[in-house]
């Protein structure tokens, strides 16, 4: 696919805010028909990028295009052909769930009112409750059926399930998923990693207003270790000096022996032909979660730039 | 696939989208600004013109107040004042003065920057609304329902006989007037951060258009000139009319209307010109009290009421020359402003003392409606989830609010006694002028008896409370000039205390005024720990 097919094509994007530079060089780009988790955590710069990509905050610098259009330019026609729910879902007070459906659908390109009508039943959504007597929850639902009804190409969602329990959460994803089949493109900004894990293909991860790494959720996954516990009927050989093997940890329980340890992704093929060589009575293995690799990421006191060159590395 | 796209697109939402959208959410609050407006001032001409039926009363009223220059400043410098339209116009000076811009500011900060504010402006633009047209759709809903207004009032006018081009003219200069305030409001909307920040920086706008055109219409005519308030005056509908001079109001407003949506479409959404610093990272001992707390959070407010009553106190008292002046030369002046019998220094006094309870209670509601606001916005929940009782709470705020009124009413009267005594030249008065101001504080207190009682008992209904603040208003300032019946007078808190310094207070009638406050209160505070909290 090539660059101009891009939905979202930002490069080295900066904002600042008087002194404060909010983005510092950010690049993200999303392909049609794909759902890209946008993620980073408090600050990171997530809701400015969407706000610049929105046009209704201005870039300082770089390069933004929108269905291959400057998005502060042609804003509202560039609408026609997205949903957006905002982090902070903003509604009037006075009106009722229904009412605010219809004058969110009154700025849109086109409502799918059939679709909206079943996702009401799925959200168990009461349309003529008034805003100010639903709960959070109940707000956030009013703008997601609001963005899932609408005739869009894009859905831009900004944390779309903070304050939806559990129940509600799953029918989140499975809506979205079956948008994803219409073919639409989603970008789904988020910091709740098991829902990106659970919908993006790609995935880009931004921190002080940059990006850290972007790439397919197997490509992430295979610069992070898998973990994979092993019950063998023999010791197996050569354990210890094996490439890419860490956290090793082998004891003789009940006749059998129990290993433990880490691996690339790279060497795992290598590896379980040991184990099999040693006789497999049960084997796990445990893909890397979005966690470990948000974890791993942040989780090292590192400013942007070593980061990346950290990832580059791991990469390498 | 972008070619499937293309051909998807439906057809782009237009500005009348947007306008839709506006008059659907703020529908409510228009409709009772333009029908209590119309209405009140239909309403009001009506009774000018029941009171002034005959050309003889209506050419001593006009001898009345052109005596002296003291009513110009006040009410505005009247040309045709010998015709009905021209005392109508004369008795609304004030009132309209304040009214109409009222209604160009209010519906236009509803609708911008509160929408900003509040972040649905931004589920708005994440549509097909170009990021002009939310400020753009806001004046063309203001535009019209000024335009109805002016229309009502037109209509009523010429209904009171008054004659049908002069009612044209002056409706359309009154709807001009609220017109330019709309576009300056809509301005300073896309400056500020708050939609709290428009309203103030509208009203001292109004305030010094106010004053310009006070010593314009007495000393230096071309400061008329300058005020949007003159504009208004100087169409002269009921005198030599100039239908031109509707021309500045409208190419000012849509001048200041043009320039806010120019800068809509330019600046990022959610941002502001004009914002604070960064603050302290701590709280003050003093601020993490109940009251400490309840302090700052009605700080802002006291000080522009006090600002306010030191403004008409200070403008008052240094005309109580002029006015006497004007009095001895003419006693049916005394008449026409409300002022009958007795010396004309106390009832000059008695009538700006009146003026200043009406700020008073203004305040007080205004400061209780706060409380309101902090139950609707979640922050009261967090308040009361700690330590902090409810009674606690409601009493801090309760003795804030009241300390507040005592500042206002006192620091103003002291103004009124001190520029009276200057103006006069005799400092004999100030004990009684300070005395009258504190008179009017148990009838200040019964509107925020009836504010806390309405916050306790059924807080959504808070706008009663305003409503029930601008029918005592009406009734205290023209009821007595309108001949109204003595029990629709009564309805007034201020009609109880007696009009002092002009007549002697009723100790009895000031002490059930303050047991009908106190009465009130206890009703609100008891409703409001029994209640659900929030209670939407």
């Amino acid at each position: 696919m090539s660059q101009s097919d891009a939905v979202i094509d930002i490069q080295k994007l900066t904002k600042t805010f008087g002194k404060v530079r909010a983005l510092d060089g950010l690049d993200l780009t999303v392909h049609p028909g794909e759902v890209h988790g946008f993620l980073g955590p408090n600050g990171a710069g997530k809701s400015t990028t969407i706000r610049i990509l929105l046009g209704l905050m201005r870039a300082t610098g770089g390069q933004v295009e929108l269905f291959g259009a400057d998005p502060w330019r042609q804003a509202a026609s560039l609408h026609g052909r997205l949903a957006y729910v905002a982090g902070d879902v903003a509604l009037w007070p006075g009106l009722t769930g229904g009412q605010c459906l219809d004058v969110i659908g009154a700025t849109q390109g086109r409502v799918d009112q059939q679709r909206r009508a079943s996702l009401i039943e799925r959200f168990e959504l009461d349309p003529t409750k008034r805003i100010r007597d639903y709960s959070k929850g109940n707000r956030q639902k009013v703008a997601l059926v609001a963005a899932l009804a609408a005739d869009a190409d894009l859905l831009i969602l900004d944390e779309p399930t903070s304050g939806l329990d559990p129940l509600m959460e799953q029918a989140f994803q499975q809506c979205v998923r079956e948008r994803r089949q219409d073919g639409i493109t989603v970008l789904l900004s988020s910091h709740i990693l098991a829902e990106v894990e659970a919908l993006a293909d790609r995935v880009s991860i931004i921190r002080r207003g940059r990006t850290v790494t972007t790439g397919s959720l197997a490509d992430l996954r295979r610069h992070t270790r898998a973990s994979v516990h092993a019950v063998t009927v023999e010791e197996p050989e050569g354990l210890a000096n094996a490439a890419g093997l860490a956290d090793c940890v082998c004891e003789r329980l009940d006749g059998h022996v129990d290993t433990r340890f880490t691996i690339d992704a790279e060497h795992l093929d290598a590896m379980i032909g040991r184990l099999h060589a040693a006789r497999i009575h049960t084997l796990t293995v445990t893909p890397p979660s979005l966690d470990a690799l948000f974890l791993r990421t942040y989780g090292e006191a590192l400013d942007g730039q070593e980061i990346g060159e950290t990832l580059a590395e791991a990469a390498r | 696939m972008n070619a499937r796209l293309e051909e998807a697109r439906p057809p782009r939402p237009s500005l009348g989208t947007m306008a839709g959208i506006v008059w659907r959410t703020h529908r409510r609050g228009i409709i009772v600004w333009v029908v209590g407006l119309a209405a009140s001032m239909v309403g009001t001409a009506a009774g000018v013109a029941g009171l002034y039926d005959s050309p003889a009363k209506i050419h001593t009223y006009a001898e009345a107040v052109t005596a002296g220059s003291a009513l110009a400043a006040i009410n505005g410098h009247v040309e045709g004042i010998d015709s009905l339209g021209g005392v109508i116009q004369d008795e609304f000076g004030f009132l309209a003065s304040f009214l109409l811009p009222l209604l160009g500011i209010g519906l236009i900060a509803g609708s911008t920057r509160r929408e900003e504010e509040s972040g649905r402006l931004e589920t708005i633009l994440g549509g097909r609304i170009a990021r002009h047209q939310p400020a753009l759709a806001a004046l063309i809903v203001a535009t019209a329902a000024i335009l109805v207004t002016s229309a009502l009032f037109a209509t009523g006018l010429t209904l009171s006989d008054v004659p049908v081009s002069g009612a044209i003219l002056y409706s359309a200069a009154l709807g001009a007037l609220a017109f330019v305030f709309a576009g300056f409001a809509a301005l300073l909307a896309q400056l500020v951060r708050h939609a709290r920040g428009v309203y103030t920086g509208s009203l001292i706008v109004l305030a010094a258009a106010y004053v310009l055109r006070g010593v314009g219409d007495t000393t230096t005519n071309w400061l008329t000139w300058v005020s949007p308030l003159g504009w208004a005056e100087k169409t002269a509908p009921f005198g030599n009319q100039r239908w031109w001079m509707l021309a500045v109001p409208v190419v000012a407003g849509v001048a200041f209307g043009g320039e806010a949506v120019w800068l809509a479409a330019r600046r990022d959404v959610g941002s502001a010109l004009l914002r604070g610093g960064s603050g302290p990272a701590g709280a003050t001992r003093l601020r993490r009290r109940p009251i400490g707390l309840a302090a700052w959070l009605h700080a802002p407010a006291t000080v522009g009421w006090l600002a306010g009553g030191l403004l008409l106190t200070g403008m008052m008292g240094s005309l109580a020359q002029q006015f006497l002046d004007a009095m001895s030369g003419n006693s049916a002046l005394g008449d026409a402003i409300g002022i009958s019998g007795g010396r004309p220094l106390d009832g000059f006094i008695a009538v700006t003392q009146l003026y200043l309870a009406v700020i008073g209670a203004g305040y007080l509601i205004q400061a209780i409606g706060t409380l309101r606001a902090e139950e609707a916005e979640g922050r009261l929940e967090t308040r009361l989830a700690g330590t902090l009782s409810r009674a606690r709470w409601l009493a801090a705020h309760a003795g804030v609010i009241t300390a507040g009124l005592l500042v206002i009413v006192a620091c103003s009267s002291a103004v009124l006694a001190l520029s009276t005594a200057w103006s006069v030249g005799n400092p004999d008065e100030v004990g009684a002028v300070v005395r009258a101001g504190l008179d009017y504080l148990p009838a200040e207190l019964v509107f925020a008896g009836l504010a806390s009682a309405v916050f306790g008992l059924w807080p959504r209904g808070f706008g009663l409370t305003w409503a029930a603040y601008a029918v005592a208003t009406f009734i205290a300032f023209l009821g007595p000039g309108l001949k109204l019946a003595p029990w629709a007078l009564d309805l007034a808190p201020t009609t109880h205390v007696g009009n002092p310094p002009l007549a002697t207070v009723r100790t009895g009638s000031l002490a059930a005024l303050a047991a009908v406050a106190l009465a009130l209160t206890l009703v609100g505070f008891v409703a409001f720990r029994r209640r659900n909290i929030p209670r939407a």
